[in-house]
């Protein structure tokens, strides 16, 4: 079951990489976001904690409901081109991505001992999920993707939280959804100031408010 | 951060810097009333006495702080406090300049300090001064002389010493009187506290050379600051330069007990770090009131060039005297206070040379002859600053139409005229409770020391040197002046008369005739123009060989330390900077992409090991 759902988020991250649209990148948002909630689920469900079953239903109405919903509304409203601006084409990306994969896979292996496959295997999901993230905001030029990068980067964390450690306290949680909430609906609300100030969200553009 | 609590010290050490930090800001807050008043608006002279009061409260925390966290808290609040009060005249472009090299000379200090206490906390394991203490007696010493340095190079930028001085020129003229007067009269002696209670109290003297660094920076910090002093037209940059001059002066005497100390000489080294302490106090007195008189010429004329000014003993005849009488003292005339002082720390330096191994001895002389030169050429400075700012013809109009200062700023300066004469007179006395404030810095049992009430030798050679008594000395004046007077009388009066100066025909004697300041001073600037490289810059206009339309002539020297040191680094800083701008491009990708790379080596780092 957990390498099923390894599998999943592993493979909307590529997915991520590969998008060339908005609505194809925050979809694939949506179903790293559910791959999250299974896990947590299942182990909510190994568990039996009260805590975890409630942390689970809030990440699916989160990060898998309200936030894309959000994201989609906003591309909507500003009526901008649904193109993500690639800094790297897909091919390079896509490299890109192999060698982050083994970087955090070589990495996670460094930091726990070598009988422990299953967790290693989880810390490397994580890590890559973690780096993707950064990636993600340093080569895709709308504002858009930064924000759905950082959210990547989040769920990489929360990952790793939920499995390894067996997830952070209850309400350390509650507040980290709050945080991750209101930053996007603070960031939503900038790039639809950026766009209406600057007529698009190209970050690089940006550099002209350079003094 | 280990047991951290805001516990104080009043040991005599503290004490006595907490006596010498409020009889000076008591009479300048005084003084202020009267100074403040017409010179800024309501909400500024309000800003103004909030600023004055934690002014004074955080220099009182820095030499009261048993901790030295809060130490370092006490002096960062002091020195940011100051700044403000700097940059206080803010319509003077000046002002903010002045500030902006004083705030960053100040940072620079505080670094240094903040990365010697991090060392002693390292050892020590926690900040307060008891631990501190017991974990230098154990410190290794070659960390000693490194935390020694750098506690030298944090206070001596603060206390002044060339060449970390450049700021104190600039901020202090730069400040209102009456804080001019504070930062200089107190302030600056808050350095020597920290150098006290760090290297001496706290550090425990280990080697020779430490006394013998002290020794020689003060030695190039007396004269450095004098010579400078003796060039400045501007009265209150003058009286910044003298103070430069006054800190050299006091460490000569620190410097020196440090000397003694590691040499196992306890009397010498108690007696030479007494004569320091007084010349504090002294300097912390007549500074104060030369400043403050200072002030009150520039409040009455609006300008601070001496050039400008002359004649003011006539219209302000009360500041006129306050003023001699500070000049007197700093130029060390019996038997005013600084006289006293610096009589001692000769005294020091001659016993010194007597008892030190053979190869000190020379060393040690020099410390002395250089001390001699210094106060002559004080002398000079301050006789040039009277003269040419109180007698003669006024050179401008505003100095003829000159008023007296009101009560308020008088009752400043007639309280610190007092004091400098108890402390001239009191000196027995003063020296009696100096031995015990020197003794808990020292840590030398001092009960059974007694240098000698109206006898200022030390101890040993008591009733075999020179007999010196100020008591004394005063009633020989007073006896010498009342013959003088008598004789006057009975032979000269009738025989004087009153005319104009002896003008050789001219006729036409006026205010432009006479001696200027730069006039006075330029002997010396040819006798020291080795160091000050003077230059001079004419420029004629003529409409034929033989008609000059105009002819323009300046004099300048050349600021050694800021051409040579100070100009070339901070060249080199705006250089590196220049290259350090090629990374900031300013794209939000670039720096997510710099953090991005930083990790990934950091990734490949760790991997490694």
């Amino acid at each position: 079951m957990q390498a099923i759902i390894l599998f999943g988020v592993l493979v909307s991250t590529y997915l991520m990489i590969i998008a060339k649209r908005l609505p194809a990148l925050i979809s694939s948002f949506r179903i790293q976001s559910f791959f999250l909630f299974l896990a947590t689920l299942s182990i909510a469900v190994n568990e039996r904690q009260l805590d975890l079953y409630i942390i689970s239903g809030l990440l699916f109405l989160i990060k898998v409901c309200i936030i894309p919903h959000f994201l989609y509304r906003i591309i909507k409203k500003i009526k901008v081109s649904e193109d993500v601006g690639m800094l790297l084409n897909v091919q390079i990306s896509l490299l890109f991505a192999f060698f982050l994969t083994y970087l955090s896979w070589a990495l996670s292996g460094k930091i726990i001992s070598i009988g422990n496959q299953a967790q290693v295997v989880v810390l490397a999901v994580s890590f890559f999920a973690i780096l993707t993230g950064v990636f993600l905001m340093i080569f895709r030029i709308t504002a858009l993707s930064q924000i759905i990068g950082l959210l990547v980067m989040e769920n990489g964390l929360f990952l790793l939280a939920a499995t390894v450690s067996g997830g952070m306290p209850f309400f350390v949680e509650i507040a980290i959804f709050f945080d991750v909430f209101v930053s996007v609906v603070i960031m939503g609300f900038f790039i639809y100031r950026i766009n209406k100030l600057f007529t698009h969200i190209d970050v690089n553009k940006l550099s002209r408010l350079k003094g | 951060m280990g047991n951290f609590s805001l516990n104080l010290l009043f040991d005599p050490l503290s004490l006595f810097f907490l006596f010498v930090i409020f009889i000076v800001s008591l009479p300048s807050a005084i003084y202020s009333f009267g100074y403040l008043k017409g010179e800024y608006s309501v909400g500024k002279i309000k800003l103004s006495w909030f600023l004055l009061a934690i002014f004074v409260l955080s220099m009182s925390l820095v030499v009261t702080a048993g901790n030295a966290l809060i130490f370092l808290l006490a002096w960062e609040i002091m020195s940011l406090v100051s700044y403000f009060l700097v940059v206080f005249d803010t319509k003077h472009e000046k002002s903010v300049q002045a500030g902006t090299i004083y705030i960053v000379m100040t940072h620079i200090g505080t670094a240094f300090l903040i990365a010697a206490f991090l060392i002693l906390y390292k050892h020590a394991h926690s900040f307060d001064f008891t631990a501190i203490k017991n974990a230098c007696q154990v410190m290794p010493s070659s960390i000693k002389h490194l935390v020694f340095l750098f506690l030298l190079i944090g206070f001596g930028t603060k206390a002044g010493i060339v060449p970390m001085h450049i700021w104190l020129p600039y901020a202090h003229p730069q400040a209102p009187s009456h804080i001019s007067s504070i930062m200089s009269g107190v302030m600056i002696k808050t350095a020597v506290y920290g150098i006290i209670r760090f290297v001496i109290f706290l550090l425990g003297v280990n080697s020779l050379w430490w006394g013998g660094l002290v020794l020689v920076l003060a030695v190039i910090t007396c004269l450095v600051g004098i010579v400078y002093a003796l060039m400045e037209s501007d009265i209150k940059k003058m009286l910044a330069y003298s103070s430069v001059e006054n800190m050299g002066v006091i460490l000569l005497g620190i410097g020196a007990a440090m000397f003694f100390l590691s040499l196992n000489l306890q009397y010498l080294a108690v007696f030479s770090l007494v004569a320091g302490l007084y010349h504090l106090v002294n300097h912390a007195i007549f500074k104060g009131l030369l400043f403050l008189s200072g002030g009150s010429v520039y409040k009455a004329t609006g300008t601070r060039d001496m050039e400008k000014l002359g004649g003011l003993i006539k219209v302000m005849p009360q500041t006129a005297f306050c003023f001699l009488l500070g000049a007197i003292a700093i130029s060390a005339l019996p038997p005013l206070n600084g006289f006293v002082s610096e009589w001692l720390t000769l005294q020091a330096l001659f016993w010194g040379a007597f008892y030190v191994p053979v190869s000190a001895k020379l060393f040690l002389t020099v410390c002395a002859g250089m001390l001699a030169l210094t106060s002559a050429l004080a002398a000079a400075c301050f006789v040039k600053a009277f003269g040419i700012t109180f007698l003669a013809l006024p050179r401008s109009q505003s100095a003829k139409n000159a008023k007296e200062a009101p009560v308020s700023m008088r009752i400043g300066m007639f309280f610190l005229s007092l004091m400098i004469i108890c402390f001239g007179l009191g000196a027995s006395f003063v020296i009696k409770l100096l031995t015990r404030v020197a003794g808990t810095a020292t840590g030398i049992n001092v009960s059974n020391m007694k240098f000698s009430l109206n006898n200022f030798t030390i101890m040993p050679q008591a009733g075999q040197g020179v007999y010196l008594s100020v008591p004394l000395l005063a009633c020989a004046l007073v006896v010498f002046l009342f013959i003088g007077w008598i004789f006057y009388i009975k032979f000269l009066r009738n025989k004087s008369r009153t005319y104009t100066t002896w003008d050789c025909g001219y006729y036409k004697l006026d205010a432009r005739n006479e001696y200027t300041a730069t006039a006075f001073s330029k002997p010396f600037r040819i006798a020291f123009s080795f160091f000050l490289l003077p230059y001079r810059k004419t420029e004629k206009i003529r409409e034929s060989f033989y008609h000059v339309k105009s002819f323009v002539y300046e004099t300048h020297t050349t600021m050694v330390f800021k051409k040579y040191i100070y100009k070339p680094l901070l060249g080199s800083v705006f250089k590196t900077a220049k290259i350090m701008r090629n990374i900031q491009a300013g794209s939000i990708h670039l720096y997510l992409g710099y953090i991005f790379v930083t990790v990934f080596l950091l990734i490949l780092f760790m991997n490694k090991f």
